[in-house]
């Protein structure tokens, strides 16, 4: 080959290379860096994605100066990509849904800014206006760091003719006990129908951890899961597997439900359109299974999708002004939220009459129902959270030793602590 | 020794395909190719390995500037016995290994099995040389998700057609079975692929010879076919040992990890170090996997010295 054709061949390559990549690089800041855009994160990846982008098209309609652009990532890569986003100061999105739970850590870690100056214009963003156990979380140290989408619970599902038939008067006072639920379980049984079907572990332990007087945390640092009350909850559900009344290790409560052959379901008011979905069942919904039928002790597991702005020197005050016209916006207009299956935290949804109608709603109408709703606001939650989701099968199943597996428990979030340095 | 003959030969033996050898100064041509792969290499490949190495003698939660703690993360996963992370490391490198050696010898000795039946051209081979590579075009997503209705409990068709009922995700040894299972069904295709290929290379003649002195199938198998693909064998059989040992997503979507513990392979207490829900310990994560990667050199060196061609 000419040496010159060679050389020019050569040349071409390497200009055609380094062009694709500073192509690649140009697009993916220029894509996400519009003047008049406010670039929103969320982890709504699900049906539920479908209903954001509904309530993001419908303001951008109504001719904001600053348009939103929705930017769904799943749960997992999102929480990824915010450190690494936050610390290289580029493609941070002007505003991000974070789940409440991460919110002290994110504002220990100063990924957060404070967002009392610019709520000044909207007076209407306030405690008032929202449900306290949403509204609550975003309040740190005097600053408001986060405002509340919404308060998700873990309730229970019923079927409605099985109740009647096995726990006639379980649901008159909309509390169904551990006792009413062992006392049908144990009618049902012969029948091939179960009362206590064991689902997520997680929020089913730590709403009855909580009202055994349980606290993950003893003082906001130090956790406490090696405790009496830990014992005994794992121990009541490890009880009701014993006595025949649960789903069998392995077998799916949520087909069971919907095939007809459980009477209660305990499960996220967000499963509700699945449910929906299941042919000739007569369900209900109520509150998550207590231990007293006391209205004033409910506790129903709860989180919450909150409004944040992450540290990003490029967001400038008339952007910020922006995006709280956004979430004030939504305040107003949170019906779509509330089709998706959640309760939003903006009471102005309880104007709506349709609302009413939705089987969650029922946790917000009734203010003694509110104050059940508790979200486990911990810094350190991630870590019980892992720990509960990797033993709370197990140890209820009678595969590992209740008290062992909180001992080792308590003991790796205590370890994992300790490398924070 | 005459310096400038050998200078002149490997010049020539450097070039052969210019034509005539370059004599003075550096040949751009081969970097020219090589450099956009080696551009690829060194940014996806290189720079993260040596960050990820830096990181493991860090404390890092991911966000702040990591602080530099030297071997301090190392003391705590080796040395450390009270610690979580010690018992974290010799559970996942125990799991990890117990995946390998399962899995190994099943996903070489299967395939090569298959092969060698496809070899002598049975009916609708192509058939089931297509119904064996098929699995390895599936995503490992889809793989996990058709296995784990496979073996559900309640409606899976195993339990359905062999009468029986254990909870094959979720009690030992049935979990260990099902990973093992699912892993090679998964890719078996890839080796057997390599193993026919090798066995069409083996010479005829070689057979017919060994016929005539009257050896058995048997014989021929492991006098002939066997040495034949020593090299192919070398290949797949370090090949595979280093895909298993970077086994993740089948522990964590069709046992994740349990029961207790019993599947949870060090991958995945590697990520939930780093990127779980809590705060990231991105430090001892990284330190894990310098350990891991470790192991599986030691473990394709010693594999190369044992089936290296002797001399």
């Amino acid at each position: 080959m000419h040496k010159k054709i060679k050389v020019m061949i050569s040349c071409m390559i390497i200009v055609i290379f380094i062009l694709s990549l500073g192509a690649c690089s140009q697009s993916s800041s220029s894509d996400k860096v519009g003047k008049n855009e406010i670039v929103f994160w969320n982890p709504f990846v699900g049906p539920d994605g479908k209903n954001m982008q509904m309530m993001v098209d419908a303001y951008n309609k109504t001719n904001p100066k600053f348009k939103v652009r929705n930017i769904s990532l799943k749960e997992a890569d999102m929480y990824a990509k915010i450190p690494t986003v936050v610390n290289s100061g580029r493609n941070i999105p002007d505003l991000n849904i974070v789940h409440a739970e991460r919110i002290k850590q994110f504002v220990d870690k100063d990924m957060l800014i404070p967002m009392d100056d610019s709520l000044a214009k909207y007076p209407e963003i306030k405690a008032e206006n929202y449900v306290k156990a949403g509204w609550d979380i975003g309040g740190l140290d005097n600053k408001r760091y986060s405002v509340p989408l919404d308060v998700h619970s873990f309730v229970m599902y019923y079927n409605k003719d099985l109740a009647a038939k096995y726990a006639p008067h379980a649901l008159d006072d909309h509390i169904v006990t551990f006792d009413e639920i062992k006392e049908a379980g144990l009618k049902a049984k012969k029948d091939g129908i179960i009362a206590a079907p064991v689902t997520w572990m997680k929020p089913a332990f730590l709403s009855v951890y909580s009202q055994m007087g349980g606290s993950i945390t003893s003082d906001g640092t130090k956790p406490t899961l090696n405790t009496e009350q830990a014992v005994d909850t794992l121990k009541l559900y490890n009880g009701f597997v014993k006595s025949g009344i649960t789903n069998k290790d392995g077998q799916d409560a949520g087909q069971a439900f919907k095939s007809g052959k459980a009477i209660f379901y305990p499960e996220g008011i967000w499963m509700q359109n699945d449910i929906k979905k299941a042919k000739n069942l007569n369900w209900g919904m109520t509150n998550f299974p207590q231990l007293s039928d006391d209205k004033n002790k409910m506790v129903n597991w709860s989180s919450s999708h909150q409004f944040v702005l992450l540290k990003n020197p490029e967001r400038n005050k008339k952007k910020t002004e922006g995006v709280i016209k956004f979430i004030n916006w939504v305040r107003d207009n949170s019906l779509p939220w509330a089709e998706a299956g959640q309760n939003p935290a903006a009471l102005a949804t309880l104007d709506n009459p349709k609302y009413h109608e939705m089987p969650q709603s029922f946790l917000i109408k009734d203010a003694t129902e509110q104050k059940s709703l508790k979200i486990f606001d911990y810094k350190y939650n991630g870590y019980i959270s892992e720990q509960l989701d990797k033993i709370g099968n197990d140890t209820v199943f009678g595969k590992l030793d209740i008290k062992k597996a909180l001992k080792d428990s308590q003991k790796t979030v205590e370890d994992k602590i300790a490398q924070d340095k | 020794m005459d310096l400038k003959l050998t200078e002149k030969k490997r010049i020539d033996v450097l070039s052969p395909a210019m034509g005539k050898p370059h004599r003075k100064g550096i040949n751009f041509s081969p970097m020219i190719f090589i450099g956009p792969h080696l551009l690829l290499f060194a940014l996806f490949f290189l720079i993260p390995i040596f960050f990820g190495v830096y990181i493991s003698f860090t404390n890092w939660d991911l966000v702040n500037t990591p602080e530099f703690v030297g071997l301090d993360n190392y003391k705590e996963i080796l040395l450390n016995k009270e610690s979580t992370f010690y018992t974290q490391l010799h559970t996942g490198l125990g799991n990890t290994f117990k995946f390998v050696a399962f899995t190994v010898p099943a996903c070489i000795i299967i395939p090569l099995l298959l092969a060698a039946a496809l070899h002598v051209k049975p009916k609708g081979m192509k058939i089931f040389q297509a119904i064996f590579y098929l699995p390895v075009l599936f995503s490992i997503s889809a793989v996990m998700i058709i296995w784990s209705m496979m073996f559900n409990v309640s409606f899976g068709p195993i339990n359905h057609y062999f009468t029986s009922s254990p909870n094959w995700l979720g009690t030992q040894p049935y979990a260990w079975i099902a990973l093992v299972v699912v892993t090679v069904w998964w890719g078996i295709g890839g080796n057997m692929i390599i193993y026919q290929a090798a066995l069409n290379g083996v010479s005829k003649e070689y057979y017919e010879a060994a016929s005539l002195d009257g050896a058995g199938r048997l014989q021929k198998f492991f006098h002939i076919t066997l040495p034949s693909i020593k090299n192919q064998l070398l290949f797949t059989i370090v090949i595979t040992t280093i895909a298993q040992f970077n086994i993740y997503g089948q522990a964590l979507m069709l046992t994740k990890g349990g029961p207790s513990s019993s599947t949870t392979v060090l991958l995945m207490y590697i990520q939930q170090n780093a990127f779980g829900s809590g705060q990231s310990i991105a430090g001892i994560a990284s330190a894990m996997a310098v350990i891991l990667g470790l192991c599986i050199m030691a473990v394709s060196v010693i594999q190369f010295f044992l089936l290296r061609e002797r001399k």
